[in-house]
């Protein structure tokens, strides 16, 4: 029994030490680790020690990716009004703190990300199981704007919301860490204005009375 | 040539624009009232054939390229209502609103960054949506210990903004004003300091503070006292001023004494802070201004303060002087220091613009010349109108390819034109006092 939870946070333990090593590395010398094995060693541990908590470096950052989201997430659901906003301003709000998480770990991010980012345009496969949580924090955010018709539905793209907010996350990550300005303050800018865009499209608007028109044009010929 | 003189009768020239011109240059850069012209800028009953409108449509291109600063600055530098043609007048006021208000996530977002606190957390009350836009922020009314409170805030980005908007707006401003280079260079670098110390909030407080205490025992006058607990470089707490915007307040029909007692408190509120502090709000502009209960003068908005240099302080008043005593020598110094004649200018030209200045000098000054000024009267407004009318048409102007009047003219000008703009509308009558040494 004893020992059982000795065990455990020793586990836990170890697993923080990858994943701060990983980062430690990066922010010292400007680059990825030349191989697990030689990581291992300098962490003084076995590279089979390394693949009982993760099973390539890809799958360390994809766990910084997961942490970030989920401080991201505890934090605004710790605030009062994130309840009463409306599905626009659940998305800003995740934004806002979102960029925040990101700014601990700014200095890791640009190294990995921050040089040649402008040729990044395929998404780097660490980020997919992110991708994932975050297409389904989207997807609430869309059923409950479409529930309150803050969202339109519309046959096919209504489908591909998710998809659509999430280019946003990645653009709004990308600019970010072009951002030079005090505070990131750009970076505020311009999310307000992105999420205001994308809403305005995704609300019920000329299009959809266009589409109905179409449609009763199409049918009624 | 002819295409450029096509293009300098084509923009309509108002009367507020020439008054401004002949102000020397610097007014023509900074004064304006007419901020928040967006929306009353058009005349409707303006003759369509005054309005070339492949210029218009030029002139809204620009415009509407305009954000953050870059509109204030084309807010400033515009002396005119009538410079776009109603179809325009909707485009423009989407420009305007290009920058939406700041969304509620935003709003708690900065107060985390500043406070590390949501408005709830410190307030006991404040409201989700902004109850006043301004040009480079916005206005919320809060609570807390059972008092009202207004909160500024800024919109993001815009102090890191103002020096790229600022060259945006230079192709509109040298077309819009007829202006050269070198004159508006001459400028820039003064709108530019101004701007970046208006969207320094911490600055504003500081000021706000100096000033609203100096002119403490000013009588009609009220200021808001400021909260530093609440406020930083990007927010600013404050009481909040019940009352009512000029405007709104001339429409209940206040009687003459009670537009009077406004304007004197006005006028005398510029005295002590022209005068005697030598720093002055600059910004008089009517919706910096709230009339309160018992025709008592609320005062907001210390974003821009000018301070006056003791030099240019006296060459520019010694001007106003009722009856010019001074000797030529010192007047030609004067004018020299002033900018508005200088080494370059032909032994002709330089005669031409002192003649030029000084009438227009002892014209600006008449409310100074006397005890007691009626302000209502449309006929000292119209006598500016046509001096400047004629000056802008004069060749010598159109020859010179010098900026003239300091810098500094540029605020202080548009101090005065403010403060006669804001009498005018009160059509109020006032006491103009003046320093002793002005008599
Ligand atoms: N203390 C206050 N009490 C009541 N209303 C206020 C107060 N402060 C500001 N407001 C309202 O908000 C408006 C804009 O505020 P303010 O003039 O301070 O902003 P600004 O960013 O400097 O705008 P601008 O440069 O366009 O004048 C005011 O015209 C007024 O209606
Ligand atoms: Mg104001």
């Amino acid at each position: 029994m004893e020992s059982a939870t000795t065990k455990k946070t020793a586990k836990k333990d170890f697993r923080k030490l990858i994943l701060e090593g990983y980062k430690n590395h990066v922010l010292e010398h400007g680059t990825a680790p030349k191989s697990v094995f030689k990581f291992a060693k300098d962490l003084k541990m076995k590279e089979e020690e390394f693949y009982a908590y993760f099973t390539s470096f890809d799958s360390i950052k994809s766990a910084v990716w997961i942490q970030i989201y989920e401080d991201t997430i505890s934090q605004i659901e710790s605030q009062e009004v994130f309840k009463e906003y409306s599905a626009r301003e659940k998305f800003l709000s995740f934004l806002f703190t979102w960029i925040e998480e990101l700014k601990k770990n700014r200095s890791f991010l640009l190294s990995i990300y921050g040089e040649g980012s402008k040729g990044m345009l395929s998404l780097p496969k660490e980020i997919s199981d992110f991708k994932d949580k975050f297409k389904d924090f989207a997807n609430e955010i869309i059923l409950e704007g479409k529930e309150t018709e803050e969202i339109a539905t519309r046959p096919i793209i209504s489908d591909r919301y998710d998809e659509a907010m999430w280019l946003q996350v990645w653009f709004v990550f990308k600019y970010w860490l072009d951002d030079r300005s005090p505070r990131f303050e750009k970076t505020d800018a311009a999310i307000e204005k992105s999420v205001n865009l994308a809403f305005d499209l995704m609300g019920k608007s000329a299009l959809d009375s266009f589409l109905d028109f179409a449609k009763f044009i199409y049918q009624s010929k | 040539m002819a295409e450029k003189l096509r293009e300098q009768q084509a923009i309509p020239v108002s009367k507020v624009q020439r008054a401004a011109k002949f102000i020397s240059t610097g007014a023509k850069v900074g004064g304006n009232y007419v901020k928040h012209y967006a929306k009353k800028m058009v005349n409707p009953s303006m003759d369509k054939e005054e309005l070339h409108s492949n210029n218009a449509s030029d002139i809204y291109n620009s415009l509407s390229e305009l954000k953050g600063s870059a509109l204030k600055v084309a807010q400033m530098m515009s002396m005119d209502k009538n410079l776009l043609p109603r179809a325009y007048q909707d485009k423009f006021t989407m420009a305007q609103y290009s920058a939406p208000p700041l969304s509620y996530p935003l709003v708690v977002k900065t107060f985390q960054k500043h406070f590390g606190k949501t408005p709830e957390g410190i307030f006991e009350s404040f409201t989700r949506s902004a109850i006043n836009a301004a040009s480079i922020g916005q206005v919320h009314q809060a609570t807390k210990d059972g008092k009202k409170l207004a909160v500024k805030i800024q919109y993001p980005g815009v102090a890191d903004s103002v020096s790229s908007d600022l060259k945006l707006v230079r192709p509109f401003a040298l077309r819009l004003l007829n202006m050269n280079e070198r004159e508006l260079d001459h400028y820039m670098a003064e709108v530019e300091e101004k701007l970046l110390e208006e969207t320094d909030y911490v600055l504003e407080i500081e000021r706000s503070r100096e000033i609203s205490s100096e002119c403490g025992h000013i009588p009609n006058l009220k200021f808001p006292i400021y909260y530093d607990e609440y406020s930083s470089d990007r927010i600013i707490t404050m009481d909040w001023i019940d009352g009512k915007h000029l405007k709104e307040w001339l429409e209940t029909n206040p009687s003459q004494k009670s537009k009077n007692q406004i304007g004197q408190a006005l006028w005398d509120f510029y005295h002590h802070q022209v005068h005697n502090l030598k720093k002055v709000h600059a910004d008089p502009h009517p919706g910096n201004f709230i009339v309160q209960e018992g025709d008592q003068l609320g005062i907001i908005d210390f974003g821009c303060v000018k301070v006056i240099p003791e030099d240019f302080y006296e060459g520019y008043f010694a001007l106003i002087k009722k009856d010019l005593l001074i000797k030529e020598e010192e007047l030609n110094q004067i004018f020299y220091n002033l900018e508005f004649i200088s080494d370059k200018d032909t032994a002709e030209e330089q005669v031409y613009f002192k003649g030029v200045f000084k009438e227009m000098i002892s014209l600006l000054g008449k409310p100074f010349h006397v005890d007691r000024f009626d302000f209502a009267d449309d006929g000292f407004f119209e006598r500016i109108f046509q001096l400047g009318d004629r000056i802008s048409n004069d060749k010598m102007f159109k020859k010179s390819r010098q900026a003239r009047g300091s810098r500094h003219g540029l605020y202080i000008n548009r101090t005065y034109f403010g403060l006669y703009n804001l009498l005018n509308q009160l059509q109020a009558e006032v006491d103009t006092t003046k320093p002793e040494w002005l008599k």
